[in-house]
């Protein structure tokens, strides 16, 4: 590149074996040959393993000896060790955003093994463009924001409750948001709950009760959050309680824990709206009060169908239908079943399923559903049960595929259509927050696995229901893990930030507001410069995603770690021609 | 027309000793380890899923039960414990009690006092009749065919005889109706009826068919048992020949020397009876093989009453030759109010009507087949090879 031709940087440059993976496919002593005479490069080695102690060790001191003031190491995806070489970097005294990490492996050796000659021409050009940012490179440091002791729960169900008690365990200040009047959520409603038959209703109460212990808890009953502004650490949280009123919180951190909805049959959906059909929740319901078991006609039924997977697993022909499973009904409805024939000894039970998935530990509610005399009949998502409703006798034909496919047909006083639990309506909420929601329309986390309570907007977490189809014991035990994520900041009492965010270039800005428009997570604000309204960036809530540099018409924005120069610096670097 | 499921035929069938059916989620072990599903591979699941569903009329056109004896294999293969193979002693228990018109069996299965009352009302009554109704009583010597004339027996076995075999064929032509008459089976040929008639006698004389079954407890276990079986089958089947055929020459006063086949005849079917009875019995009582593992009061009562008959026959022919009258003539009561009991109660409504129902079961399979082959021929239009 021509105009770095005369660069003063002091660049070392590491080209890794990775044991073969990298050497086997790749000429490293090629591409470091190629890398040593690049401007700006002081020294080019190849290294064995670069992650090992040793190879670290060897670059520490030539950052130091040689005084180096950028590094490259050509390795493997960023994902593996960008955290490794920036912890090493920082160690030898240079700025870890000085560092540059070059993939050569999962882009290239492992992409195009026995294309040696090609591969090796690749990896000097990935190296090259990895030379090219670290030259364009500034030192960066991380932005250290001091977190508020308190936190916001949203929603007063079991997980919410129950995230508030333990984060006032560990001395938080906790204000609980419950948009409806009464607490407790969908677990109050409930009588016996699998696994261990403890009531529902009875765990609300004794969190409520415990909730009502502890000072550093408020509950507010009828309050949504219409608003939410500041960044991580230092959120100002606006509730709107029942008399349109608005309370005003300021909190280091937001758990958003709003449950679920129980899904609602569409009309003559498997007989919905029929005498005798109802939810499992209404089935539940009339099993907790243990005023008997009636059919439509008021006389005692004898024989109960339960029909499952309603609402959940819908297929393509559902437009905007429920994809997923809803994982807790197969159990609750197997569980209901132990708890129907206990309290109608001889009730005949017939389950009508796709597929039963009473998994793991409640495996054995499966088993006490069949030994307390339940049927089980699977039926196809292709030939599903239809339900009918002649002279008043209610029944089920389905299709039995262990006799070929056979009809039966079960008549039956009760029809329990067994629904899922679909994400709830909050879309002042959702315009509150700017947290993301799936293609299922519950909220997302930001990675399944490795990050289950962590959303994209720092400082929100998710718990319970809210976040997928849960049982109460998963609902807490997320509402437990959004806690230890909460506490962990909140207690440390700052939070350090990627200093990855976009930067106003504040004599070019002129104001024009599109930048604004851009921007999703309110980041960006108005302020005036010697009299003239320029745009400035608030570095706790920008999230470095560019959006805001693209529209400015003024090319006054750059994100810090990707400015222009670093990137078309890299592009070009890559598509120079070599010999 | 759907078939309709029957839960309460559900309930009755875990009463006739299915109870653990329930258990069942039909993954299909028991047809996988069973050496005798070999049509289409449904047995015995498919009973199995019937009975859970409760589909009567599928069960009563259903010849399955009656080709299983009872090895097992399924029920120690079965990961839910759902017994299968006791689900289908149940099936075939209900089966007797849907071929039997006058639904004593029903009442006989299903309530332990029905049959034993059933069982004391016959004894007493045959005790009744010789009390008011016997012969003469010699003291002086052994006079059995005095105090009880042969030929009035023979008379009464003659009676008896007709009226068990009226119940039974009757029964077996409603079980011969319901398996043929499913749907799906053609046109049966009238030569079939003929033609099949040695597989009924085969199976009748040997149950040779059962030699196949059982193959995961090994050869020994399963020959044991048919071996077993066989000999009480040869001893019940000589004895019955000498009792309706040769009564006049069996029960007599006159003692012929142990050459004899009056004698030694006689003696081997004793033998065999009590051979195979206790053996059973105490099957029975170590629960040793899966087949004893659950008896029912029946099973019990079937055994008790042909090991009784035994004993007491046995009792009459060593008092007689030990020349005491009174006991002779007291015991010979009781032999046959044992088994007239036996034979009432168990060969038209009860588990002995399994030696009529299982060979003439394989009997129908092979007209069904028959019928099955000849169809296709019509279908071809030429015969198909032989």
């Amino acid at each position: 590149m021509s105009d770095s031709q005369d660069t003063q940087r002091r660049i070392g440059v590491f080209i890794c074996h990775c044991g073969g993976n990298i050497s086997d496919y790749v000429e490293v002593e090629k591409v470091r040959q190629a890398a040593a005479g690049e401007p700006g490069v002081v020294t080019a080695k190849t290294t064995m393993f670069a992650c090992s102690d040793a190879a670290q060790q060897e670059m520490t001191d030539a950052i130091r000896n040689e005084h180096l003031d950028g590094i490259v190491v050509a390795s493997c995806s960023p994902k593996l060790h960008l955290f490794t070489f920036r912890a090493m970097a920082d160690r030898a005294g240079l700025n870890p955003y000085r560092y540059v990490q070059a993939n050569i492996r999962e882009q290239c050796s492992w992409a195009h093994r026995g294309h040696v000659p090609e591969a090796t021409v690749k990896a000097a050009s990935i190296v090259r463009g990895g030379i090219a940012k670290a030259v364009a490179s500034e030192p960066l440091a991380t932005m250290r924001i001091d977190t508020k002791p308190r936190a916001l729960v949203v929603g007063a169900g079991v997980a919410g409750l129950r995230a508030a008690l333990a984060m006032a365990d560990m001395g938080l200040t906790v204000y609980v948001a419950e948009r409806s009047e009464r607490p407790g959520g969908w677990a109050a409603t409930f009588g016996r709950t699998f696994a261990r038959d403890r009531s529902g209703a009875e765990m609300i109460e004794d969190l409520l009760r415990r909730v009502r212990e502890r000072e550093n808890i408020t509950l507010f009953t009828g309050a949504e959050l219409v608003g939410k502004s500041g960044s991580v650490g230092d959120f100002t949280a606006v509730l709107r309680v029942a008399n349109g009123d608005e309370i005003t919180l300021n909190v280091g951190a937001i758990v958003v824990a709003t449950g679920f909805e129980s899904y609602e049959p569409s009309e003559g959906e498997f007989g919905w709206g029929l005498p005798g059909v109802l939810t499992l929740p209404q089935y539940k319901q009339m099993l907790d009060e243990g005023r008997g078991l009636r059919g439509a006609d008021g006389r005692p039924a004898k024989t109960v169908t339960f029909l499952y997977c309603v609402g959940s697993r819908q297929g393509e022909e559902v437009e905007g239908g429920h994809r997923y499973c809803s994982r807790y009904c197969c159990t609750a409805a197997c569980h209901a079943a132990v708890h129907g024939a206990e309290q109608a000894p001889g009730l005949h039970q017939v389950h009508l399923f796709r597929d039963m998935r009473t998994y793991g530990k409640f495996e054995t509610i499966y088993e006490d559903a069949q030994r307390a005399g339940s049927v089980f009949l699977r039926w196809d998502p292709e030939d599903p049960p239809v339900v009918s409703n002649d002279g008043g006798r209610l029944a089920v034909r389905v299709r039995d595929r262990l006799l070929g496919g056979e009809e039966l047909e079960v008549p039956t006083d009760l029809l329990v259509l067994v629904t899922g639990m679909v994400p709830r309506e909050h879309a002042t909420l959702l315009n509150a927050l700017k947290i993301p929601v799936g293609s299922d329309g519950f909220f997302n986390e930001i990675h399944p696995k490795l990050r289950p309570v962590e959303t994209v907007a720092n400082g929100v977490f998710i718990a319970g229901a809210a976040q997928g189809p849960k049982t109460i014991a998963e609902s807490v035990a997320s509402s437990l893990a959004a806690v230890s994520k909460t506490a962990a900041m909140l207690l440390k009492g700052y939070v350090d930030l990627e200093p990855f965010v976009a930067e106003v270039d504040e004599a070019r800005c002129t104001w024009c507001g599109k930048c604004l428009d851009a921007c999703p997570y309110k980041a960006i604000e108005q302020v005036t410069v010697d009299g003239r309204a320029v745009a400035r960036i608030i570095p706790a809530l920008c999230k470095g995603c560019g959006g805001c540099a693209l529209p400015c018409a003024e090319n006054a924005i750059d994100v810090k770690g990707y400015t222009d120069e670093q990137v078309l610096g890299a592009i070009d670097a890559m598509l120079e021609e070599t010999a | 027309m759907a078939t309709r499921v029957n839960l309460d035929l559900h309930d009755e069938l875990k009463a006739f000793g299915g109870k653990d059916l329930d258990l069942c989620y039909n993954c299909g072990n028991c047809t996988a380890v069973c050496s005798l599903a070999d049509d289409g591979g449904s047995f015995p699941r498919r009973i199995m899923h019937l009975l859970q569903v409760g589909a009567g009329e599928r069960l009563r056109h259903s010849v399955e039960p009656w080709l299983c004896y009872y090895c097992g294999d399924c029920s120690t293969q079965c990961p839910r414990g759902a017994n299968p193979a006791e689900a289908m002693m149940a099936t075939r228990r209900y089966l007797i009690s849907r071929y039997d018109w006058t639904g004593l069996s029903r009442r006989l299965y299903l309530s332990n006092a029905w049959n034993i009352a059933a069982v004391l009302l016959v004894i007493f009554s045959v005790l009744g009749i010789f009390g008011v109704a016997h012969g003469p009583v010699v003291l002086d010597h052994v006079a059995l065919n005095t105090f009880a004339p042969v030929h009035w027996i023979e008379f009464a076995d003659l009676l008896m005889g007709g009226v068990l075999s009226f119940f039974l064929l009757t029964n077996a032509a409603r079980m011969a109706y319901w398996i043929l008459g499913d749907q799906g089976v053609p046109r049966i040929p009238p030569s079939a009826f003929v033609k099949a008639v040695p597989e009924f006698v085969v199976n009748f004389a040997t149950q040779k068919r059962w030699r196949r079954c059982g193959t995961q407890q090994g050869d020994a276990t399963q020959n044991r048992r048919w071996l077993t079986h066989l000999i009480l089958v040869s001893g019940y089947l000589t004895m019955f020949v000498l009792i309706v055929l040769f009564l006049k020459w069996f029960q007599t006063d006159t003692v012929y020397p142990i050459y004899n086949p009056q004698r030694f005849v006689g003696y081997y079917a004793a033998a065999a009876l009590l051979y195979g009875t206790t053996a059973f019995a105490i099957g029975r009582w170590q629960k040793r093989d899966e087949i004893h593992k659950f008896s029912a009061g029946t099973d019990w009562m079937f055994l008790l009453l042909l090991f009784l008959t035994t004993v007491t026959g046995l009792g009459v022919n060593v008092f007689r030759l030990a020349g005491w009258p009174m006991a002779t003539y007291v015991t010979y009561a009781f032999h046959l109010a044992i088994d007239a009991a036996w034979l009432i109660v168990q060969v038209p409504f009860g588990k002995w009507s399994h030696f009529l129902y299982r060979p003439f079961a394989l009997y129908l399979v092979k007209v069904r087949e028959m019928a099955e082959q000849a169809a296709r021929e019509r279908e071809e239009g030429v015969p198909a090879a032989a």
